[in-house]
């Protein structure tokens, strides 16, 4: 099976500029927890609810004044929309990661995969994944 | 088998007066996701990273100054450490949830039982909770 039968495509992005505030509002108001950043149409990097928690809040930074591209987590995991989705579960298990930014052959952004929908094409391959991450 | 024999049994926790500050750094510090709001020996709610991110930073919150109780779930959904693991896992499936905190049938904490703590029981269950999550990436 390949990635793209299980991802969710079109995925919502932020730009490097954008404050961590209007971040934690556009994941609040898409129901999701981690946006792609994009400048130019250029991956830059992602942004996870976790990372507005820990290394905003929990250092004392300022939400208004912090910019994502302070906290974004740089060296992102990804795949290819045509990976076979034991080598994206193999990549998951091996970065300690719960999603991927799928791309397309030209690099740019097709989706995420995450250990849900990974989940919906295979039980033993994200419970792999699972047993990997890091706990709760 | 029995939640007690996979959940995880050593769990931190906060209280409801602490600053999301104060949870979000131990959070960090602990490499969890979420913490038991305990108060007088009871567990009178639940906070994720999720929670300070989206409810409290995202309507501009200050995080400095904000309770852990003004964010925290108070309904939380529990399970005993002596339920079966099914059990649990239908639970989670049916709240749409990824955790549990596992109570001692004096209602004192035992625990917390994760989805990967699933995961380490049962390969199926922990995929059929997955896949009943919604798509929150």
């Amino acid at each position: 099976m390949k990635v793209q039968e299980l991802m969710t495509p079109k995925a919502e992005s932020i730009e490097p500029g954008a404050r961590t505030k209007e971040a934690a509002k556009k994941m609040r108001d898409l129901n999701i927890g981690s946006l792609p950043v994009m400048e130019d149409g250029k991956l830059m990097g992602i942004i996870t609810d976790r990372d507005i928690c820990c290394r905003v809040s929990g250092t004392g930074r300022d939400a208004v004044g912090t910019k994502v591209n302070e906290v974004m987590i740089k060296e992102v995991a990804t795949c290819y929309e045509d990976d076979d989705i034991e080598i994206a579960a193999n990549l998951m298990e091996g970065r300690h990661v719960r999603r991927l930014v799928v791309l397309h052959r030209d690099d740019s952004v097709a989706g995420i995969l995450s250990v849900d929908d990974l989940a919906r094409g295979s039980h033993e391959l994200a419970s792999e994944v699972l047993e990997a991450a890091t706990r709760h | 088998m029995k939640v007690q024999e996979i959940m995880t049994k050593k769990v931190e926790y906060v209280t409801p007066n602490a600053t999301l500050r104060q949870a979000a750094r131990k959070m960090g510090q602990l490499g969890v996701g979420f913490l038991p709001v305990i108060e007088n020996g009871i567990l009178i709610g639940i906070i994720t990273d999720r929670d300070i991110a989206c409810h409290a930073i995202g309507i501009g919150r200050d995080a400095n100054w904000t309770d852990v109780q003004k964010v925290m779930k108070k309904e939380v959904i529990t399970c005993f450490d002596d339920d079966d693991i099914s059990d649990a896992a239908h639970l989670m499936e049916d709240h749409h949830i990824h955790r549990l905190p596992v109570l001692h049938h004096d209602n004192s904490l035992a625990g917390i039982l994760s989805v990967d703590d699933l995961a380490r029981g049962s390969h199926d269950l922990a995929g059929e909770v997955l896949e009943r999550t919604a798509a929150t990436h």
